[in-house]
């Protein structure tokens, strides 16, 4: 990284300086960085996913049917009252187990299952294999399934708390349910429901910081073996114990984010807040 | 029936294990936290923006980097600090350090709590005891507190819940010494052994379930004291505004 | 969903097939110099890296090494995510009910104990002691049963994480595997040093496989043996263990 840099400049650095440029670039700081990729993408994908489960939860408290309604309320209940990075782990491993068990149904025949000796899957031809990227889409979806539980109770509450008069008012124009519950309560729901989504949004990528959990080689991985001391000139750098000092980046990373996310949340609420209530806009 | 009721059983010593996190961690939280949202609706602009810094911190980032952190830190200060005061076998242990970094979380979610709350006071009962010549102790004691109290108690029981269940990660940051090991590493324990998911996990949940199912039901019951002389005393609910 | 399920059973028809053009995943920890570590490229390096190299070579197959961490290496092997481990693994009796091994490519090695120079421990009678192993070892199992009534016994995720509480003083000693151990005494300039005795546990280090996967367990074999036989595993372990050996030839 450093031979790109111009000779005047090389030299101007001093070799310390130099030296740590070039610490602080080699491979192994490079896979690091990348590795931030995985942890945006899954704060993105999940708080995508939290907001349409979030939507359909909210729905479904507010169905006439009273299953539905219960699906709902056991949804948002259960999954709140649970750690979130419980089912974090619960869910992929569920997940993976299920479809294996639905393929085994099909693939598998008595011989080979006498013949597996694994505990799990049934028979060898029924094993789903999940590498980084599936790892990565099922953490993705569980963050989503938890924070969509917690933006249920946000978006329900926000529904319910549009004035009634507005709906009224747009079903004596003669809107069908649809469009009154698409067009008025769910378009003006938004400016009630910014301030909890934006906490949701906050745990949500506080717990990205899991990942590694899953086997995803993400920041926090990186971290460890980063600073981790080494004794052996033939692996690297030798150093000791420095593994505070890349927990401490991390830490400032989701300090930055936070405060970006705060700052991007504020933007949304002047605009949600357009032509709405002085009293919501708080 | 018989192998649920065993798993539930087996866990039982584990479930100590994240009780006395929160236990240990609730308390001392609670007390710092009142320190801190008086901090930070100070007028010394030192106190306030140490106070604002603190909280911001420490809740503008993960737990599980804070413990990693924490214990990192904490061990390259052993030779240094620890060590000479006889103080190592304490600081690096698990079960203090584990409460140690919960209490500086919660301290700062409490502390934000009981900061709205206090905005909240009502300023013209506060003026009344001034104009009855209270000092400040009694104007805490008999204005402030009983009001900060009550308007943070729902979203303190929350906060509680929630400490609950951040204990679920300690072990995944800290070294098990023995056979210290919680609901969560017994879980992913017996998963690795069997691969049953359906049943470890859930049984764990069930503990999670049920110590805040009594929460609740604690928390409740004081908060149903707290709002006694209100005509109409609102139910406390684990609701959305008060999220952490 | 269903295109989901159909998919997956596309992919489990496929790797029955067990052709030459499959990739063998071989898992590894990255944490476990100079068996396995992270070079400064971010790239997995070290004996086991090389030795599958060389295996895959001679066995003509597509290799890809994955990084997972050692205390679910075995349980995610059995769940297919991988399948071998070449992760510094010893073969022991325990091990061999749940999990093949191929032959050993690392011969039995004693277990050590190190421990901060000038350290007083009396290993005759160790009691009152706080002893770092890493989690799910061989010697952790060992410790517990031998050391762990009269000693703290304290697991880590991995040995490097056990080595920085040692350097820090927040443990009296670890047991770890000698060739592990070695380099690092060698490399600490008088600041870390073998003490007590040693232990020997295991059989050697093997390349851990499925059971049941007894057509990759013979390439593992058949490949291992030709390798042994023309001195390249020798030169890889001279080379990453300062010179040791030789151990398969004469």
């Amino acid at each position: 990284m450093l031979d790109l840099l111009p000779e005047w400049m090389r030299d101007g650095l001093g070799d310390d300086a130099a030296f740590w440029i070039g610490y602080l670039t080699n491979g192994k700081h490079l896979a690091w960085y990348a590795s931030f990729q995985f942890t945006i993408f899954a704060a993105l994908i999940g708080g995508a996913l939290a907001l349409v489960f979030g939507l359909v939860g909210a729905s479904l408290k507010n169905a006439r049917f009273l299953p539905l309604r219960a699906v709902g309320d056991f949804y948002s209940a259960i999954v709140r009252g649970v750690p979130d990075v419980l089912f974090f782990l619960f869910f992929p491993l569920a997940f993976e187990q299920t479809v294996e068990w639905f393929v085994s149904s099909r693939v598998c025949t008595p011989d080979s299952i006498a013949a597996s000796v694994a505990p799990w899957p049934p028979c060898p031809q029924a094993n789903w294999f999940l590498g980084t990227t599936e790892y990565l889409l099922l953490a993705s979806v569980s963050l989503g399934l938890v924070y969509g539980a917690f933006a249920t109770n946000v978006i329900h509450g926000a529904m319910r708390a549009v004035p009634q008069g507005q709906l009224e008012a747009a079903r004596a124009y003669g809107f069908s349910a649809a469009q009154v519950r698409w067009r008025f309560q769910i378009r003006q729901m938004w400016v009630y429901a910014l301030p909890g989504l934006s906490n949701v949004w906050l745990l949500l990528v506080k717990a990205t910081s899991l990942l590694s959990l899953l086997q995803i080689a993400d920041i926090v991985l990186w971290a460890d073996r980063l600073g981790a001391p080494n004794f052996l000139p033939a692996v690297g750098l030798v150093h000791p114990d420095w593994r505070w000092r890349y927990y401490l980046a991390l830490l400032v990373f989701y300090i930055l984010v936070t405060w970006l996310s705060e700052k991007g949340f504020e933007a949304l609420m002047r605009r949600a807040g357009r032509g709405v209530l002085a009293e919501v806009r708080r | 029936m018989e192998v649920i009721l065993n798993e539930i059983l087996r866990f039982a010593p584990a479930a100590l294990f994240n009780i006395y996190f929160a236990a240990a961690s609730i308390p001392i939280g609670f007390g710092l936290a009142i320190l801190f949202a008086f901090g930070k609706g100070s007028k010394n602009p030192l106190i306030s923006a140490v106070s604002r810094g603190y909280i911001y911190a420490f809740r503008g980032s993960p737990l599980f980097i804070q413990l990693f952190m924490f214990y990192s830190l904490a061990l390259s200060m052993n030779i240094s600090t620890w060590k000479p005061m006889g103080i190592d076998w304490l600081v690096l242990h698990p079960l203090f350090l584990g409460p140690l970094v919960l209490v500086l979380n919660t301290t700062a979610y409490t502390a934000e709590i009981f900061y709205g709350a206090l905005r909240a006071v009502p300023h013209g009962e506060l003026e009344a005891a001034r104009a009855y010549g209270m000092g400040p102790w009694q104007q805490f004691r008999s204005v402030t507190w009983p009001h900060m109290i009550r308007l943070a108690w729902p979203a303190y029981t929350n906060e509680v819940v929630f400490l609950f269940h951040a204990t679920a990660i300690v072990y995944f940051a800290l070294p098990v010494i023995g056979e210290q090991k919680d609901l969560m590493i017994r879980a992913k324990e017996a998963f690795e052994r069997d691969f049953n998911a359906y049943l470890h996990f859930p049984i764990a949940a069930l503990y999670f379930l049920a110590v805040s199912l009594v929460v609740f039901f604690v928390f409740g019951r004081i908060y149903e004291r707290l709002v006694r002389h209100l005509e109409r005393a609102p139910k406390i609910r684990f609701s959305p505004k008060w999220l952490r | 969903m269903k295109k989901l399920i159909l998919a997956t059973a596309a992919f489990a028809a496929l790797s029955m097939g067990a052709n030459a053009q499959e990739t063998v995943r071989i898992a590894t920890e990255g944490a476990y110099a100079p068996w396995n570590f992270l070079n400064d490229a971010g790239e997995p390096a070290g004996y086991e890296i090389d030795l599958a190299n060389a295996i895959c070579e001679e066995a003509g197959i597509t290799c890809e090494i994955v990084i997972n961490d050692w205390d679910s290496i075995i349980p995610n092997l059995l769940a297919g995510n991988y399948d071998v481990i070449m992760a510094g693994m010893s073969i022991t009796d325990e091990r061999l009910e749940t999990i093949d091994f191929s032959d050993n490519y690392f011969p039995p090695d004693p277990s050590k104990f190190v421990a901060n120079a000038g350290a007083d421990l009396d290993f005759s009678d160790l009691s009152g002691a706080r002893v770092g192993v890493q989690g799910a070892t061989i010697q952790a199992a060992w410790a517990e049963e031998n050391l762990g009534d009269d000693n703290t016994i304290v697991a880590f995720a991995t040995a490097d994480q056990a080595m920085a509480d040692l350097a820090a003083g927040n443990l009296d000693t670890i047991l770890a595997d000698g060739a592990y151990l070695q380099p690092v005494v060698d490399a600490s300039n008088g600041a870390i040093e073998f003490v007590g005795e040693e232990v020997m546990i295991g059989n050697g280090v093997g390349a851990g496989i499925r059971k049941g996967d007894a057509e990759l367990l013979e390439t593992w074999n058949t490949s291992l043996a030709a390798l042994k036989a023309d001195g390249t595993v020798d030169a890889l372990i001279a080379q990453w263990f300062d010179g040791a050996g030789p151990f398969f030839t004469e």
